[in-house]
């Protein structure tokens, strides 16, 4: 089946290799889908029950001209470093590591900049899908209902991002 | 064909121009580098107008670099795209006027005379405007009638003469929360008033009233009621206007103005010949298509044979702050009001607009105060560090995140007054750096003077006094020389003198005869208020010259 542009762009990002190292030594290979999607389950796991599919807000979001270079950059780069840390703390790669030991991970990136930097990232793409429209087919007002928060309108009527 | 007037930039200072002079008869053309969007077209969709800046350039297609001087006179230099610092607002037919909140305050009588009123200071080039109040009363009124302005008048002692009793549309609806800032105002023996809004109470002009939908300010209108640019004055007229107009050159001769060259969205240039041209671009961008017109005649940049284009940039100084209402300290009664949204908080402070200090009159400003803004994504993103400053995830989030948005709400206060202009506050070009078209970048050259940081202390303590009294938690301000991009102003002052002015009384280049420059650039000062009204009402005046000038032709 021939695949179209777009997808092809979408798994392009988030089924990327990246390529780990400790010291100079290669150990491991994950792709950014892996480690992602783990990732913001143990930022803010609450997004399953409201039904919010984070992980096709960030194929929407990674693919669109208002992200910078930089920014997308930044989350393959975050990735990479969380996995690096996790290796350097318990010899694996995030996606191995148990609950308690991501969550150890993640308590000490927080206390560098650029872990500060990645969390705050991530859970700002988090809150987004979370209170995104439902224009964008990717949460269907149940933020809106846990928070008793009333949206604007006009809603719109089509898909920016 | 020849245009009777050629506008650049359809904004608060465009568009009445062309609404005057369009409906009198003539021949008017406006070119917008933005798009045309209608009512139709907003929506209060926070992902594309706040997360995405949906209104904006990008900045890697179109930035600004900008060389801060810091209290020590060290300067440092920042390249906009890099460090994501944007100077643009609302990029759009009608421009930032359809995303204004529309706070809506007259100058008053010594803002006109702010040098011969207050006093020289040393480092900052503070001149007396070349008209009074008096000149520009009919216009803050024209104002209230065209564009539509909403309030109740309640006297205090700076309230400015008025040629009418009244605001011609009722006050809007207000959140019950206001009761608990009057009292406390009361109590305070603070003078305290309604904030007029620009802002639509009823239906009329063609326009539909308001609909209170939670989401004013930084979103366009789609009632109409918010009197945007567009909505009040290009729709209601016949100029033609041409979106996605990038006016790069202005070409001429010794006197005049020859022709407007703008590049299309795919980049192809056009020329617009006119018999007058009038520039409002926003104060950047004007200053910074008049020094890249350089030619010939004018080697420095166009009306710029004193260099004084792009001199005196300034913005609104001040500041911010907020504090917490929560439910446990709050009646069943008082919950609900707090809760209450679409109703506008709508309050103003302006019993320091002038304050005595060790036996010294100083000149001080307006605090209008509002709820926080209701996009949930930014409220939300507010929670994600704890009392330690330490960033949180997981249930702690979570939890954290509930009990804040469903049992407490913000009230903010922003200070407003006066941004001194200074040597070392300018718009210039960088020889260098281009942007998409290929034209030279603007470079904004900034410096706070002490004196503004000084004054927005004293009125945010007036306003944390208030929050006090209110029993609000958890109160917290900030004052700074940060530039607030969407209060900008100066660049082209206006003066009777051309070695210290780029414009004269009527906002015509001192260099040319018919090139007039019409968005707040030619402010000399800001008054300690939001800029709009007084740019819309200086527009108005400017029309009326022009209208003059067009039938003293025939």
């Amino acid at each position: 089946m021939m695949m179209n542009r777009r997808k092809f762009l979408h798994i392009g990002f988030l089924g990327s290799l990246i390529f780990l190292t400790h010291g100079s030594d290669l150990f491991s290979v994950t792709t950014p889908k892996q480690t992602l999607a783990l990732l913001q389950e143990d930022l803010f796991g609450y997004t399953k029950e409201l039904n919010v599919d984070t992980y096709k807000y960030m194929n929407i979001v990674l693919h669109h001209s208002k992200i910078s270079n930089s920014d997308k950059e930044f989350i393959k780069n975050g990735i990479k470093w969380l996995n690096e840390e996790s290796y350097t703390m318990f010899q694996s790669t995030y996606t191995k590591l148990s609950s308690l030991q991501r969550q150890e991970v993640l308590k000490t990136i927080s206390h560098t900049s650029w872990g500060e930097r990645f969390i705050y990232d991530n859970l700002a793409y988090i809150m987004e899908a979370v209170f995104s429209d439902p224009i964008y087919g990717v949460s269907y007002n149940k933020g809106s209902q846990w928070l008793d928060f009333q949206s604007g309108l006009p809603r719109p009527t089509k898909a920016f991002l | 064909m020849i245009y009777d007037v050629c506008i650049i930039g359809s904004g608060a200072g465009g568009s009445p121009i062309a609404y005057e002079l369009s409906n009198a008869g003539y021949n008017v053309v406006v070119l917008e580098k933005g798009k045309y969007y209608k009512e139709e077209d907003f929506s209060k969709d926070e992902l594309a107008v706040s997360r995405r800046d949906r209104f904006s350039p990008d900045l890697k297609d179109e930035k600004h670099i900008i060389n801060d001087t810091d209290s020590n006179g060290a300067i440092t230099r920042y390249d906009g795209h890099e460090y994501s610092w944007s100077f643009w607002n609302g990029s759009m037919v009608g421009g930032s006027s359809n995303l204004m909140s529309g706070y809506f305050h007259r100058l008053k009588p010594n803002d006109f005379k702010l040098r011969s009123v207050y006093g020289k200071i040393e480092g900052a080039n503070i001149v007396d405007w070349p008209i009074s109040y008096s000149d520009l009363e009919p216009y803050y009124e024209k104002v209230e009638r065209v564009i539509g302005v909403s309030g109740s008048i309640k006297k205090h002692l700076f309230l400015e003469p008025r040629s009418t009793p009244e605001f011609p549309y009722k006050k809007l609806q207000e959140n019950g929360v206001t009761q608990w800032f009057d009292k406390a105002c009361e109590n305070l023996e603070y003078e305290y008033f309604a904030t007029p809004r620009a802002v639509l109470s009823k239906n009329s002009l063609d326009r539909n009233a308001c609909s209170y939908s939670n989401f004013c300010g930084s979103y366009g209108c789609a009632t109409g009621a918010k009197g945007s640019a567009r909505s009040a004055l290009l729709q209601k007229c016949n100029a033609k206007i041409i979106p996605e107009a990038f006016v790069y050159k202005l070409t001429s001769d010794k006197k005049n103005v020859k022709e407007a060259l703008y590049y299309d969205a795919k980049n192809v240039s056009h020329s617009i010949k006119a018999t007058f041209f009038v520039l409002s671009a926003q104060a950047i961008e004007s200053s910074r298509l008049l020094l890249n017109s350089k030619n010939t005649y004018f080697p420095n940049g166009l009306a710029n044979t004193n260099q004084q284009v792009g001199k005196n940039l300034i913005f609104s100084a001040g500041g911010s702050g907020e504090g917490t209402f929560n439910f446990k300290n709050l009646s069943k009664q008082e919950q609900s009001q707090l809760m209450q949204t679409g109703l506008f908080f709508n309050r103003s402070l302006q019993n320091d607009y002038e304050f005595k200090k060790n036996n010294k009159i100083y000149k001080g400003g307006t605090t209008d105060f509002l709820f926080e803004h209701q996009n949930i994504i930014s409220r939300v993103l507010s929670e994600v560090y704890n009392d330690d400053g330490e960033i949180i995830w997981g249930d702690a989030l979570k939890q954290k995140i509930h009990n804040t948005l469903t049992t407490s709400r913000k009230l903010s206060f922003e200070v407003f007054n006066d941004w001194l202009p200074t040597d070392k506050c300018f718009v210039s070009v960088d020889p260098i750096e281009k942007d998409k078209y290929g034209v030279n970048v603007g470079v904004i050259n900034l410096y706070g003077h002490p004196h503004d940081l000084m004054v927005a202390e004293h009125l945010a303590q007036t306003a944390l006094n208030v929050l006090k009294e209110m029993k609000a938690e958890n109160i917290h301000y900030s004052i700074s020389s940060n530039p607030p991009p969407n209060l900008v102003a100066g660049g082209c002052r206006f003066g009777e003198d051309p070695k210290q002015s780029v414009l004269d009384k009527n906002c015509k280049a001192h260099d040319l005869n018919n090139l007039y420059v019409s968005d707040a650039s030619f402010m000399p000062s800001g008054g300690s208020v939001p800029y709009t009204w007084t740019i819309y009402a200086n527009a108005f005046r400017v029309a009326d010259t022009l209208l003059s000038v067009l039938k003293s032709r025939v």
